[in-house]
């Protein structure tokens, strides 16, 4: 064989070599480093936020970590119970081993060579994939040890409480220390505290403005990153997204789903600068924190956010109307819930539960989803009649009746899954196993069809994995359409959480969730308190429109008939 | 690659020893058998996709393989680069049984033998740039570094007639033929001795098909190549291979070198098959023949030889030998019919509706009977016979039908045996013609009259 490698190539062997994306930046590194300028900038305008991010995130990570880190633990608890302390250890220590396996399955392949090299083995290729695996395992393990039993754990803590102090520290050009909207009336007139002593009405709406701006240029900027790439440094004139791209912008009922979705995606990201109040004040802890305000007799005076939010109920016997101050003198731009906080503070907040529900659900859901619709369709038979009993099991139950069943049976028995986000959380994995198979079954079809591709068994040809088989070949053409059910589902992830919330069941105070708000309010709609059940009602219509709206539109543009439709169209009215 | 047994055959010895004696085999298949499992939960026999084929491809020659769609010819030919699953035989490759190739060997093996697929649509991932396409076998063996992956790429595409400028294109911007010249160049990434073309140009312009071709024979003279070329147009079948395999219901019905098998075929089939292309020499008149009927289910192949139910020059038996060819027709028809209706399992309903002599999806067996030799003139005796067939059938009895029907009429092709003995006997492969020529027929057996003339006279 190797005497039928020669004369073929060599030919191209000096020819310039400027085709890869870094030869490409190199040279010509301007349109890139200006663009990387614009980067930072944005950044720095919004360091002190991005750092909180940052801490949010590591606690974020630090819990699943914690949580994971305790699976081996608990199964191998609950084994020890029946099987006794040995057994129990045993097991513990094999779930920890699948489970490092697991994880180190998908990135395995990233392992360089030289890792297992060192070994001096002479290995096979398989013997090499699992080695690779089992050594990336041992890195995992012996990190998770470091962490856990050395001060090296300690570390992260560091890191995490000063991310935070950053956080707090660092500015920010939409914090509400740049432009802070809460203060008192002099009483001389004016007001006292707020940004340039204007009232916190317009202290508010420059804040809010400045939001949207800094959002949208990022938008902008993000869009102009991406044309920049396109016209300098892809290699390809053309690409297969380009068409997609183009066919999206000229729908306008997407581009206005797309629009409602992104402002509430800004309103759950920028909840803190966006809402009137701390929401840790007038929420979470309102008999913890005092504010001062002008009483009717000319003094400035201090009082907890409870009492005055027992003042400023929106129940029909008393309102606090939207874009009005309420008697302590706080703006309250879309008034006041049944319990007197504040409206707006609660609607931003709730959009954040709602969207880490969201994307938490879905996110995990689609991912199981789309796993085993690869697996079935590549390796048929057992493995798909598997897949099919396990979603059929699971959609044979009502969904509405498994989510609540599986709610109140974690949350009576105060599981600790049930505590991030009061429930909020367990919400999340409970409709991940609620919403898998309806997903499953959408891209069921599409994973079959493109299974049966020549390109697929071109890859078995010269033999490919069959898991970069998956993810080269099939995984591509799977993702459009669980975008698009994605995009379907969300909304209804978006009110089944809602509908729970009004139920008791889903989502417990203190958290902010629409639903409640909706609850709350569903008495007054006939009084002058009409507003708090209306708005958040409005609200997620809305979202729930707009992610239909955008899957609806995804699903037109990555369907490259669309265009053939089209221009049959074209002529056809053209004929007549 | 160590431990590759294909490597460690002394290569350059055997060959100049075997190329000494003429021909040089690269691979031989050895009762081949490729078999689909009956889907579902149910036990249905597995289709028979490849039945039991055994022959030589030859190093640096071209074999075609024909026949009607449906006769596994793409089965086996995936079978050769162990894109499904040998179910008993052997394929030996240099030596080395690759059906029993597993894990690393077979993935060592692989880039000996590649395909190029039938549909250029289908056959090219367009997520993906036309040189990452090219480039993925190589990157999958690992072969040398990124950068000579990429020049090798460019040499490729320059080789099959595309130019380096189009590595980062995507298949959506080229044409059928060029999609399937990007293809080509993919097989030929790593170099394979031996390649599959299954139906290469089928799904191209006439057009282009002349320029592919041309392309594939370019390529076989300066590589090396060893081409198992799948097609059913047998003009282009003739062009470009040096032997043809004809290929009917699993089993290999005819193989030989082309143009004596093109100019005197030996197996009815054969005759069947190339009856159907229009003769530019009007001296060689035949006339066509027309198969009756549809090939039987792969699943349910008939006993003794596969196209038995079909065969224009099936042999008879002696006493019916002057029988009208219509009854003939007739009687092959009602074996099927019989055959259909002894797997067809009746549901309940359909019983209860038979016993109260309603209509059922069966027609009854006097229907059939009357629909098959209505009109004809049927000696008594053959009449008697059938008659007595028809009324067991009539009573759900099919096999019992069958087995009289086969004792008065059926004959070795049947896989009766003439002997007398209970044994299915098969036909064998008879050398025919100058050139080591085999045809799967009874009728080159001594004892019988050669198909050719048989036809001509039944014709
Ligand atoms: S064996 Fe009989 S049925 Fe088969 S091809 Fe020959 S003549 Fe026809």
């Amino acid at each position: 064989m190797s005497s039928r490698q020669t004369n073929v190539e060599e030919t191209y062997e000096d020819e310039e070599n400027d085709e890869l994306f870094v030869d490409l930046i190199r040279k010509n590194p301007r349109p890139a480093l200006i663009w990387l300028a614009g980067v930072a900038i944005l950044v720095l305008l919004e360091i002190g936020r991005a750092f909180a991010g940052l801490g949010q995130l590591i606690g974020i990570v630090s819990y699943l970590a914690g949580g994971l880190a305790g699976v081996p633990g608990y199964v191998g608890g609950n084994v020890a119970g029946v099987a006794g302390g040995i057994v129990g250890s045993i097991t513990t220590a094999i779930t920890a081993v699948v489970m490092l396996l697991l994880v180190s399955i998908p990135f395995a392949g990233r392992v360089p060579d030289r890792a297992v090299d060192v070994l001096g083995l002479d290995l096979t290729r398989y013997q090499r994939r699992w080695t690779k695996r089992s050594v990336l395992a041992l890195v995992l393990a012996g990190g998770a040890a470091l962490f856990a039993l050395s001060p090296v754990g300690g570390v992260t803590a560091l890191v995490s409480s000063g991310v935070d102090s950053l956080a707090s520290s660092l500015p920010a050009l939409t914090s509400r220390e740049t432009i802070p909207n809460q203060g008192y009336r002099a009483p001389d007139g004016g007001w006292e505290g707020t940004f340039m002593g204007l009232s916190p009405a317009i202290a508010w709406a420059i804040r809010l403005t400045l939001v949207f701006l800094y959002a949208m240029v990022c938008l902008v900027w993000g869009w102009k990153g991406f044309e920049i790439y396109r016209t300098h440094y892809r290699q390809a004139d053309w690409t297969p997204a380009d068409d997609t791209i183009r066919r999206f912008k000229g729908n306008y009922w997407g581009l206005f789903g797309l629009a409602i979705v992104l402002l509430f995606v800004v309103l759950a990201l920028w909840a803190p600068a966006v809402s009137p109040v701390q929401a840790e004040h007038n929420i979470y802890q309102p008999n913890a924190h005092d504010f001062q305000y002008l009483t009717d007799d000319g003094e400035v005076e201090s009082t907890t956010h409870v009492f005055a939010n027992l003042d400023s109920r929106s129940d029909g016997q008393g309102t606090v109307s939207p874009m009005s101050y309420d008697t302590y003198d706080r703006w309250a731009p879309l008034g006041t819930t049944a319990r007197g906080q504040d409206m707006m503070t609660h609607l931003s907040y709730g959009a954040r539960t709602s969207l880490i529900i969201g994307i938490t659900a879905i996110g995990l859901g689609a991912l199981i989803a789309v796993v085993l619709s690869l697996l079935a369709a590549y390796y048929k038979g057992i493995t798909d009649i598997a897949t099919v009993m396990a979603s059929d099991t699971i959609q044979a139950i009502p969904a509405l009746l498994l989510i609540m069943l599986l709610s109140v049976i974690f949350q009576e028995s105060n599981h600790p899954i049930a505590q991030p986000l009061d429930g909020g959380f367990l919400l999340a994995l409970i409709f991940a196993l609620a919403y898998w198979p309806g997903m499953w079954r959408a891209i069921r079809g599409p994973s079959l069809q493109v299974a049966e591709q020549e390109w697929v068994d071109a890859a078995k040809s010269y033999g490919q994995t069959p898991l970069r088989t998956m993810r080269k070949h099939m995984a591509p053409y799977i993702a459009g359409y669980i975008l698009i059910y994605a995009s379907l589902l969300i909304g209804g992830v978006i009110i089944s959480t809602a509908a729970l919330t009004f139920l008791g069941l889903g989502i417990n105070p203190p958290t902010p969730e629409w639903g409640r708000l909706i609850d709350g309010g569903q008495s007054y709609v006939a009084t002058s308190s009409w507003h708090v059940a209306t708005i958040p009602g409005i609200a997620i219509v809305l979202v729930v429109v707009a992610f239909n709206a955008l899957g609806d539109a995804i699903r037109d543009a990555i369907d490259p008939e669309a265009d053939v439709e089209e221009s049959e169209a074209a002529t056809a009215g053209g004929g007549a | 690659m160590s431990g590759n047994t294909i490597e460690t055959t002394p290569n350059g010895e055997r060959n100049d020893d075997e190329r000494s004696r003429g021909r040089d085999t690269m691979v031989s298949i050895r009762d081949l058998k490729t078999y689909y499992e009956g889907g579902g939960l149910f036990d249905n026999p597995p289709v028979k996709a490849v039945d039991g084929v055994s022959f030589d491809i030859y190093r640096g020659e071209t074999l075609g393989l024909v026949g009607e769609s449906g006769c596994g010819k793409t089965t086996l030919g995936r079978t050769l680069i162990q894109l499904e699953e040998a179910t008993g035989g052997e394929v030996l490759f240099d030596d080395t049984d690759i059906t029993s190739l597993t894990g690393d060997q077979l993935y060592e093996w692989r880039r000996n033998a590649q395909m190029v697929f039938q549909d250029p649509d289908s056959s090219l991932n367009d997520r993906m740039t036309i040189g990452e396409i090219v480039r993925e076998p190589l990157d999958v063996h690992d072969w040398k570094t990124p950068r000579e992956r990429r020049n090798r790429v460019k040499k490729l595409l320059d080789q099959v007639g595309l130019a380096a400028e189009h590595y980062f294109r995507y298949p959506h911007q080229f044409s059928g033929g060029q999609r399937q010249r990007i293809g080509i160049a993919r097989t030929l990434a790593l170099n394979p001795e031996f390649i599959v073309l299954d139906e290469p140009v089928s799904a191209l312009d006439v057009s282009v098909q002349a320029e592919i071709i041309n392309l594939l024979e370019e390529l076989q003279d300066e590589l090396d190549l060893t081409y198992l070329f799948i097609a059913h147009d047998l003009s282009v079948v003739r062009h470009i291979c040096d032997r043809v395999a004809v290929m009917y219901l699993g089993n290999i019905m005819e193989i030989g070198p082309t143009e004596e098998l093109f100019n005197d075929p030996a197996n009815p089939y054969t005759h069947a098959l190339l009856s159907a292309i229009p003769r530019p020499d009007p001296t060689q008149r035949r006339d066509r023949i027309t198969l009756h009927g549809t090939p039987p289910n792969p699943r349910y192949p008939p006993s003794g030889c596969p196209f038995s139910t079909r065969c224009p020059a099936r042999i008879r038996p002696e006493a019916y030998e002057a029988l009208d060819d219509d009854v003939w027709d007739g009687i092959n028809a009602l074996r099927e019919i019989l055959r259909e209706r002894m797997r067809a399992t009746r549901s309940v309903r359909e019983r209860i509706r038979e016993r109260f002599d309603m209509e059922t999806r069966f027609a009854t067996m006097d229907e059939t009977y009357e629909e098959l030799f209505g009109g004809l003139d049927v000696p008594p005796e053959a009449e008697e016979v059938l008659q007595r067939v028809a009324d067991i059938a009539g009573d759900h009895d099919e096999r019992r039908a069958l087995d009289a029907l086969d004792e008065e009429f059926g004959s070795i092709c049947d896989g009766v045996d003439p002997d007398g003995s209970d044994e299915e006997i098969d036909p064998e492969y008879y050398t025919v013609g100058e050139n080591d020529r085999k045809s799967y027929c009874h009728r080159h057996d001594d004892g019988f009259r050669e198909p050719a003339p048989v036809l001509d006279d039944r014709h």
